[in-house]
């Protein structure tokens, strides 16, 4: 039930969400919000699923297109850049937190620490400019600053960004729970009992912090999304993302589209990395 | 060990409140001063124009942009939007956030199991929410740029305090549960009495922590929204050749976003509001650092392996 009412929460939302930059209007210094276009929006897509019109998009003056039939490549090459920076920050994460937690080294947390607080737009700015300066340096071409069309797309740089920002967040806080459980009375009864510190690793602690990874995962999403936003339009991948700040005019139903596919993105990815730890907990944590 | 990352963060981060203040007064040229363009004669091999972008000299430390602002003027006057924006909506979110995350925590039971649909906002990122709500009112706006501030500060507070909130109800809940909450209740103290004796110091440092941590996050908000071309206290959008966005205010994530193309020649004009933005995040940062460091040596577990 409850499941119901939050899908039906999110539609509704994410309808009065594209609503609102067309029926807010300032008038002599006064902000109003007219109610009435928004239902006249929500209205003319509702009938616009029946005949196919919500479907469509235009480009330039005249010229419309079919979007189910164009929405499927933005959506695989933001896919492609998500799942592969998905795992390898799962993964990096979970090797690096088991050290890191123990690392007396405070520079060294300073340092990994200040990374995780530099923002995804300072951090692809500085590695284009980065770029740049080896190349007029040197001469050498380490990677491309941004893709100049679909088919040459730019890897590397968005993918650094991409996997960095999410893996720091998850080496900061399993690095928590790591220490949390080290400090649990179940891992002294194991060193009592002679085991060998490998064997206490994979079979007491990565299986208590497998949970944790689970329920932040949908913090790890939030953060990979909100990256791709910037990655994509910094970097000019032709994402999903591109979709809603491509256009030349608002155009509600593609909107509204774009973010559903948003959502359905989301979905993909979340279920992929669970798949992830399914297997993570079948080799760590089988009975 | 003193803390001197407390120490500083202290230090770099009174600088920085230094400067949002005084910042118009230590500047070196007007605000709209703009360094002429024009040519220079001093013998028959030597001579020729000078035009903005000017590098970095003397007369212009920072260097000026394409239409001849100096750069270092602009960041000092810029520097109090970024800066007290950042604090007042860390604050706020702290506030409301803190305060009911207490309240309901107290009376509240267990955490329910958060659904995977509550995780489903997350696709949509929280900047993406105020760009739908802003992007008619920021560009070109008819609104000051103190109306428009508060306007986009509300909505940073909106979309920031539930965070806040869950973060402290959560870890008033397992406060709740600690065996000398129990006693004080059995002895009959009013709630208002568990939470001022007990509740609110524990959580004190939890709260100071948490609230340089949303200063930073804020900021990186009103980052990324410059980076999309909604700044704060509104964008000029200038048509006729390609469009042109311009911060009003100046600030510095709305440099930032009005200059981020020149990553491949003049690369100065981006490169010192880059740099004068995460000197900002470094020393709120370490600040973070210095007050983590503190609370950890309080309240310490030891790892037995």
């Amino acid at each position: 039930m409850r499941i119901v009412f939050s899908i039906a929460g999110l539609i509704t939302f994410i309808f009065l969400l594209a609503a609102v930059p067309l029926s807010i209007n300032i008038i002599d210094d006064n902000l109003t919000l007219s109610f009435k276009t928004m239902a006249e929006l929500i209205k003319n897509y509702a009938t616009g699923l029946l005949n196919g019109d919500s479907f469509t998009y235009q480009e330039g003056k005249n010229r419309t297109y079919n979007l189910i039939h164009d929405i499927a490549s933005y959506l695989f090459t933001s896919l492609r850049y998500l799942l592969l920076a998905g795992f390898l920050s799962v993964i990096i994460g979970l090797l690096i937190s088991a050290w890191y937690s123990k690392s007396k080294k405070e520079w060294m947390k300073d340092t990994i620490g200040f990374l995780g607080t530099i923002p995804d737009f300072i951090l692809v700015i500085f590695l284009q400019l980065g770029v740049v300066s080896i190349y007029q340096s040197t001469g050498f071409r380490l990677a491309r600053v941004a893709s100049r069309s679909a088919d040459e797309n730019a890897y590397l740089l968005p993918l650094i960004t991409l996997t960095l920002i999410p893996a720091i967040y998850l080496i900061r806080t399993l690095s928590e729970r790591t220490y949390d459980v080290l400090s649990e009375d179940y891992i002294l009864t194991a060193k009592a009992k002679g085991l060998k510190k490998r064997v206490i690793y994979i079979n007491h602690v990565i299986r208590n912090v497998l949970p944790f990874l689970k329920a932040d995962l949908h913090k790890v999403l939030a953060i990979m999304m909100s990256n791709l936003f910037i990655v994509e339009y910094l970097f000019n991948i032709r994402g999903i993302t591109a979709m809603l700040f491509g256009g030349t005019m608002y155009q509600y139903n593609l909107i509204v589209n774009t973010l559903f596919a948003l959502v359905f993105l989301y979905l993909i990815v979340y279920w992929s990395i669970r798949l992830l730890i399914l297997l993570l907990e079948r080799v760590f944590a089988h009975d | 060990m003193t803390n001197w990352r407390l120490w500083l963060g202290i230090i770099s981060t009174s600088l920085i409140l230094f400067i949002a203040v005084f910042g118009p007064l230590l500047a070196p040229y007007e605000k709209d001063y703009v360094e002429p363009t024009g040519y220079y004669y001093n013998g028959p091999d030597d001579f020729g124009v000078h035009s903005s972008p000017y590098p970095p000299s003397k007369e212009h430390l920072l260097g000026t942009d394409e239409w001849g602002y100096d750069i270092l003027t602009l960041l000092l006057y810029g520097a109090k939007y970024t800066v007290f924006v950042g604090i007042g909506v860390a604050f706020f979110r702290i506030a409301i956030g803190g305060s009911l995350g207490i309240w309901f925590g107290l009376s509240g039971k267990e955490k329910k199991k958060t659904g995977t649909i509550f995780g489903l906002l997350g696709s949509i990122p929280a900047f993406l929410i105020i760009y739908f709500l802003l992007i008619r009112i920021t560009i070109n706006s008819p609104l000051s740029i103190l109306e428009l501030i508060l306007v986009q500060s509300l909505l940073m507070v909106v979309v920031g305090f539930p965070g806040v909130y869950s973060a402290i109800y959560s870890k008033t809940i397992e406060l709740n549960k600690e065996l000398y909450i129990t006693a004080t209740k059995a002895l009959g103290s009013s709630k208002l009495r568990i939470l001022g004796k007990h509740i609110f110091p524990h959580l004190k440092g939890t709260l100071l922590a948490m609230f340089v941590k949303e200063i930073i996050l804020v900021l990186t908000l009103i980052g990324q929204l410059g980076i999309f071309n909604l700044f704060l206290g509104g964008s000029i959008l200038r048509l006729g050749g390609p469009p042109v966005y311009i911060s009003i205010s100046r600030d510095w994530a709305g440099l930032i976003g009005q200059w981020r193309s020149f990553i491949y020649d003049y690369q100065w004009i981006l490169y010192f509001p880059l740099l004068a933005f995460v000197l900002l995040l470094f020393s709120f940062y370490m600040l973070s650092r210095g007050i983590e460091l503190r609370q950890k040596a309080t309240m310490q577990k030891y790892p037995h392996i």
